[in-house]
């Protein structure tokens, strides 16, 4: 039964496919026992959101072509949503409880402004923290993709926006916080549990929502429409003669991506306890490329550790007194090998010395079995 | 009358250079049309008026009775044309398997199509077209791993999988063997009469063996139709390619 045999190792394949995310996602988990320090939990779950950025990334960017050097705008969105809700949720010293953000007293602001009303509901908050990013990416595909726009074009336009974006945050003080951000939030609670950005509850809601995006991520791979964004990341055009709209699969894919983003924004002020428009600026969209490059874009596992690694390594190396000054000039190099010597990235290099070893033993199997053969022949 | 295909005086100019002059084309449903002609006579750009890839300064393009030329190029794929690309156009990092499966496009939306992937009638469908076209034991490799003559077979059989009514095919045998070649005519007269076949060839020996009706086309026109024998006899076609050894070694 032929089509019996191969289900079967479509499953395997499944299982084999899964496997890696899986262990990965059973590290993050087990971590919190063998690192008993709070201050290092909340960097780690730094990089874990860090790590979610790039999983987005190489969601758009590995799997459907598109190259965004604009994914931080997403990021930034929603961390601001869940800023903005957070501030809303503190107790002003000047105008007590409900009262004016702090910020907007300085700023001489009588009133709340109308879109900042609906963030007195978490709800809202994080619902906005996803669609939103989703939206502006959708109608920003809308325009891209609908007019053919394609390769470094797409990447020039997603970078502009995201700086027309930053430049307005910065802009609009009364109302962002301007250059400052939106500081001194409150703590996230749902549901009666308190996310403190050093404690245990925060570490494992980042965990979680680790393991959800490249769940989603994952399963959206494996979908028919996945399998078709990957198509038109090989061939557009001959896609189009299959009778698919590819705008449409581009800017679902580039709208998944930037609600994946967006959660991890709205982690990040969680774990950061501020939102600045340094979360959306250009070395923070830029570095998650150097991350996910280095990762291997084509896989989001390989995305993920790369941030992590990556961006672990660039935390340490910003402290240490010996790289203080030159620890870009480090990453740079690093990109460059990567780019020269490794186009698939870690993950890439993982597949090749795992199918080395598989050879190895294969080889070693036979060997023995001719050994055996000989010793046979001769008696 | 009541043809299939109908090109009605197209007309369609690159840079002033009038690529197609006032072309017309009817192809009855099941047919399998050779088009021929010297190098320039703008047969590439007659499948491209088709499939929407060039769309026509003058004229109409009707097929059974949609007009085509106003669509997108999708739209008119969903209307029933598919076309093979005189460049072999396959998905390179995607195995043969996920090749087959992109062209099999049941459901054409974004959302129709957010379900895990195939099914057992899917892959049952797919071995059976990786069967047709030989690819069966190269089903899990990436496409750009195939052979030239394996790639042109997998682009052959993406357009079978695709089902479409009209098939356009711009030198499908470019770059084969005489033994792939002959492989490709036997694939042809089986799907003729189940689809209907536009091919463009250069190889005359390949257009014998399949052709009913050999169209033969010349500076952007239709100069002559008819079977082989007919179009070989025809004093204008043995003008257009004076110079060139006669038709046979165009």
């Amino acid at each position: 039964m032929p089509s019996h045999v191969s289900h079967s190792s479509g499953l395997q394949r499944l299982i084999a496919q899964l496997a890696p995310l899986l262990i990965v996602c059973a590290v993050v988990f087990a971590l919190p026992v063998l690192l008993n320090n709070d201050f290092l939990l909340n960097k780690v779950a730094r990089y874990l959101v860090l790590g979610i950025l790039t999983v987005s990334l190489g969601l758009s960017w590995g799997f459907g072509g598109i190259l965004n050097l604009g994914q931080a705008m997403s990021f930034g969105l929603g961390s601001y949503a869940m800023a903005m809700a957070l501030k809303l949720k503190t107790v002003p010293v000047h105008t007590g409880a409900s009262g004016l953000p702090d910020f907007m007293v300085w700023n001489n602001v009588q009133h709340l402004p109308w879109f900042w009303e609906p963030f007195r509901s978490l709800s809202f908050a994080i619902a906005a923290g996803l669609v939103v990013p989703a939206l502006v990416a959708a109608a920003l595909g809308w325009f891209m993709f609908r007019g053919r726009v394609t390769g470094v074009y797409v990447s020039i336009i997603t970078l502009a926006t995201m700086v027309v974006i930053n430049l307005v945050i910065i802009d609009q003080q009364s109302y962002t916080g301007g250059f400052n951000g939106i500081t001194d939030l409150a703590q996230l609670e749902i549901f009666g549990v308190a996310f403190d950005a050093y404690g245990r509850a925060t570490y494992y809601l980042v965990a979680g929502c680790v393991l959800l995006s490249l769940l989603v991520a994952f399963a959206f791979t494996r979908t028919k429409a996945g399998l078709i964004v990957q198509a038109i990341r090989d061939h557009e055009s001959r896609v189009r003669y299959f009778g698919y709209d590819v705008a449409l699969y581009q800017i679902f894919v580039f709208a998944l991506s930037a609600a994946i983003a967006g959660l991890a924004g709205m982690l990040y002020t969680v774990v950061m306890e501020f939102a600045s428009p340094t979360f959306l600026g250009v070395q923070l969209s830029l570095s998650v490329v150097v991350w996910c490059a280095v990762g291997g874009r084509q896989s989001l596992v390989g995305a993920f550790l790369g941030a992590v690694l990556v961006a672990g390594m660039q935390g340490a190396l910003s402290e240490s007194a010996a790289f203080l000054e030159t620890w870009t000039l480090v990453m740079g190099a690093l990109f460059v090998l990567v780019v020269l010597f490794l186009p698939k990235g870690l993950a890439g290099l993982a597949q090749v010395v795992l199918r080395w070893i598989v050879q190895r033993r294969q080889a070693a199997g036979r060997g023995v079995a001719q050994g055996v053969g000989q010793t046979e022949g001769s008696t | 009358m009541n043809s299939h295909l109908d090109l009605r005086d197209v007309s369609v100019s690159f840079n002033g250079f009038k690529a197609l002059n006032a072309l017309n084309m009817s192809v009855r449903k099941g047919e399998l049309r050779c088009l021929i002609g010297p190098n320039g006579a703008g047969k590439t750009t007659a499948l491209d008026i088709i499939c929407g890839k060039v769309k026509p300064s003058a004229g109409t393009v009707s097929f059974d009775g949609t007009a085509l030329q106003d669509l997108e190029e999708y739209e008119i794929a969903r209307a029933g044309v598919g076309r093979k690309f005189q460049v072999p156009s396959v998905f390179r990092e995607l195995s043969v398997s996920e090749n087959l499966e992109v062209a099999r496009a049941r459901r054409t939306s974004v959302l129709g199509n957010l379900r895990w992937n195939i099914g057992n009638t899917g892959r049952a469908d797919v071995e059976r077209l990786a069967e047709l076209v030989g690819l069966t034991d190269e089903l899990d490799r990436p496409a750009a791993y195939l052979s030239h003559g394996q790639t042109q077979w997998l682009e052959i059989g993406m357009l079978v999988a695709q089902d479409a009514e009209l098939i356009l095919m711009d030198e499908p045998t470019a770059g084969m063997t005489a033994q792939e070649t002959r492989k490709t005519a036997e694939l042809f007269a089986r799907l003729k009469g189940r689809h209907t076949l536009i091919v463009v060839e250069h190889d005359m020996g390949f257009v014998k063996a399949i052709g009913d009706v050999i169209s033969v086309m010349h500076m952007g026109q239709m100069l002559a139709e008819g079977t082989a024998a007919e179009v070989e006899a025809h004093p204008e076609v043995r003008r257009a390619y004076l110079g060139s050894g006669g038709i046979s070694h165009a």
